[in-house]
């Protein structure tokens, strides 16, 4: 256990790293929401039931979530055009391990979202930028990020079952943002679509992170919505151990593991 | 004991032609391929492109798995006991990819000796330890990307030496290097071989695996071909003498004149430039000369020397040709 603790420690370090000095990942993290968080403040902020909070949080969301696809999704093609990725899989150690680990340091990367689109409500706009409930956002973010990684977790087999899968993840950036309420309640969207938004993790992400923000959930509230994120991780992580051990048994048969 | 031992493994790759309509085909790369490799061996795998060198080595690293057959490496079955397997071997495959460019030498070595189970205390000594071994440690702190391609190929042989595996895998780890690169990874190779690691090496350059292996193994289409030390490889040819001649501007009708007079084994002809050289196996030697230059008729020829038979010329007869 502590040993899988420590791979996973050094495979979150080296994404982190990797990540960090990526050019397209720092416009994901930082320029995007920079450009969702200022519109948004611009477009509603003559409104009278305007939420800066709720916008910050929104254009955070964002970031984390584009960082957490882009870099999720691109994690195994990355290793491939590396090279590395047939001496990662061939180590002694579990890949699952190591690609936990991955998607934790895109994700501890990902947080300069948050910092970055609080800095921008309330430093640029002077904004009062306070959460209802401290203790109880601290919690959802914690909880969102658990079910984040578990979501990331399943973008690993199916980069090493299709290799061009990145590309079509990226497709769902924009989609997830509106589905997931990022930005606006998913009550304006037609009623067709909020069955899909329930089964998406970012969605009780999100309402999580709203709800504490603004104080709208009790703690009884937001006990059920993280029960949700926790139940949706869980879940996810079960499927995505077992992908890994069918994909790659997979690719050992294809000898698909080398080809970029 | 044998380290790695291997009973009829054939290995098939499915491909896929035409864009609309798709057809499957099946690719052998291994057809029968059967083995023994006994432990503190410097074994040398020979054999042309796309005779089935890399699939072996694939297999043998529990990368791929054999469409039928079986594989051990130290007892442990590729198929069902990859884990153990992984723990007891390093493998470098030929190239500079396998690195990661933006960290250092170091921290790339640091980050897979987590991944291979090196014990924490024992990481940070080791990475000095092999940086040294390998003629990195004033480049160390550097990234990857700014290394040549021969610190790439030297890294390489760290990152696999940092949990002192028993076996090795070396699937062309010169290539590409200038010849002092080559030398020195050469006597990395012998050194470590020398301290009773089992070491798998596939080459393309003959001399390598002459100077190098205590026993060769020749593929081809998949199959073994020929086994055995250097030196019997080599009996295989001692009736043979070598004619290089170097021409300009010959013809394939020429060399097929050639290829039909009755004292020639065999030819290859390599590019050189504007030059060709033309390399006659025969079995009369100084007495082929003349009439090989009759038979060249009017192309331009440089030199000609003759030499005896090497492993290069044994390996030439075994598959036919050269790469």
């Amino acid at each position: 256990m502590i040993g899988a603790l420590r791979v996973a420690r050094a495979a979150a370090e080296l994404q982190f790293k990797e990540v960090a000095v990526s050019g397209f990942l720092l416009f994901g993290a930082l320029v995007q929401p920079f450009f969702i968080g200022v519109m948004t403040m611009y477009m509603l902020r003559h409104r009278p039931d305007f939420d800066p909070v709720y916008v910050v949080v929104g254009a955070a969301l964002s970031g984390l979530w584009s960082v957490l696809l882009f870099a999720g999704s691109s994690a195994i093609s990355h290793e491939r055009s590396l090279g590395t990725l047939e001496l990662v899989v061939a180590a002694p150690t579990s890949f699952f391990v190591v690609y936990g680990g991955k998607i934790a340091g895109t994700l501890a990367f990902s947080l300069v979202s948050v910092v970055f689109s609080y800095a921008i409500g309330a430093w640029l706009f002077g904004y009062p930028i306070t959460v209802a409930d401290p203790v109880g956002f601290g919690l959802s973010l914690l909880f969102a990020l658990v079910a984040l990684w578990a979501t990331g977790m399943l973008f690993a087999p199916l980069g090493i079952l299709w290799r061009t899968v990145g590309r079509f993840l990226g497709l769902l950036e924009y989609p997830i943002y509106s589905l997931s309420g990022f930005l606006f309640p998913i009550l304006l969207l037609p009623v067709w679509t909020i069955p899909v938004s329930y089964a998406l993790p970012p969605y009780w992400a999100a309402l999580a992170l709203h709800a504490s923000a603004s104080g709208e959930l009790d703690l009884l509230g937001l006990a059920r919505v993280w029960a949700v994120l926790v139940l949706t991780a869980v879940v996810l992580m079960i499927i995505a151990s077992r992908l890994f051990l069918a994909v790659l048994q997979r690719a050992r048969r294809s000898g698909s593991l080398a080809l970029s | 004991m044998n380290a790695i031992e291997l009973h009829d493994i054939h290995r098939t790759f499915e491909t896929t032609t035409g864009t609309i309509r798709r057809h499957r085909k099946d690719v052998v790369a291994l057809d029968g391929l059967s083995l023994a490799v006994p432990e503190g061996e410097l074994f040398g795998l020979l054999g042309p492109n796309g005779a089935g060198k890399t699939t072996t080595i694939k297999i043998l690293t529990t990368l791929l798995i054999p469409t039928s057959g079986t594989a051990t490496v130290r007892g442990y079955d590729v198929v069902r006991e990859a884990k153990q397997i992984r723990k007891r071997i390093g493998f470098v495959f030929g190239g500079e990819r396998g690195l990661y460019y933006r960290l250092s030498g170091a921290d790339n070595l640091r980050y897979f000796a987590e991944l291979y189970g090196v014990a924490p205390r024992e990481i940070g000594p080791r990475v000095v330890e092999l940086l040294a071994l390998v003629g990195l440690t004033d480049r160390a702190d550097e990234r990857v990307e700014g290394y040549s391609r021969g610190m790439k190929q030297r890294l390489h042989l760290a990152r696999t030496l940092l949990h002192r595996p028993e076996i090795l895998f070396l699937d062309e780890p010169t290539i590409g290097l200038d010849p002092i690169g080559a030398r020195e990874l050469r006597k990395i190779v012998t050194d470590l071989h020398a301290n009773g690691t089992t070491i798998v090496l596939t080459t393309h350059y003959l001399f390598e695996a002459d100077a190098m292996c205590q026993r060769i193994g020749v593929i081809d289409h998949g199959h073994l071909v020929a086994l055995g030390t250097p030196s019997e490889l080599k009996a295989n040819v001692t009736d043979l003498g070598v004619v290089e001649l170097e021409v300009f501007g010959v013809e394939a009708a020429d060399i097929e004149r050639l290829r039909g007079l009755e004292f020639v084994d065999s030819i290859v002809v390599e590019q050189r430039d504007l030059r060709q050289l033309v390399r006659v196996q025969t079995r009369l030697a100084e007495q082929a000369v003349a009439p090989l230059l009759a038979a060249l008729g009017g192309a331009q020829v440089g030199r000609v020397a003759v030499r005896e038979a090497t492993l290069e010329d044994a390996y030439v007869r075994l598959v036919g040709r050269v790469e």
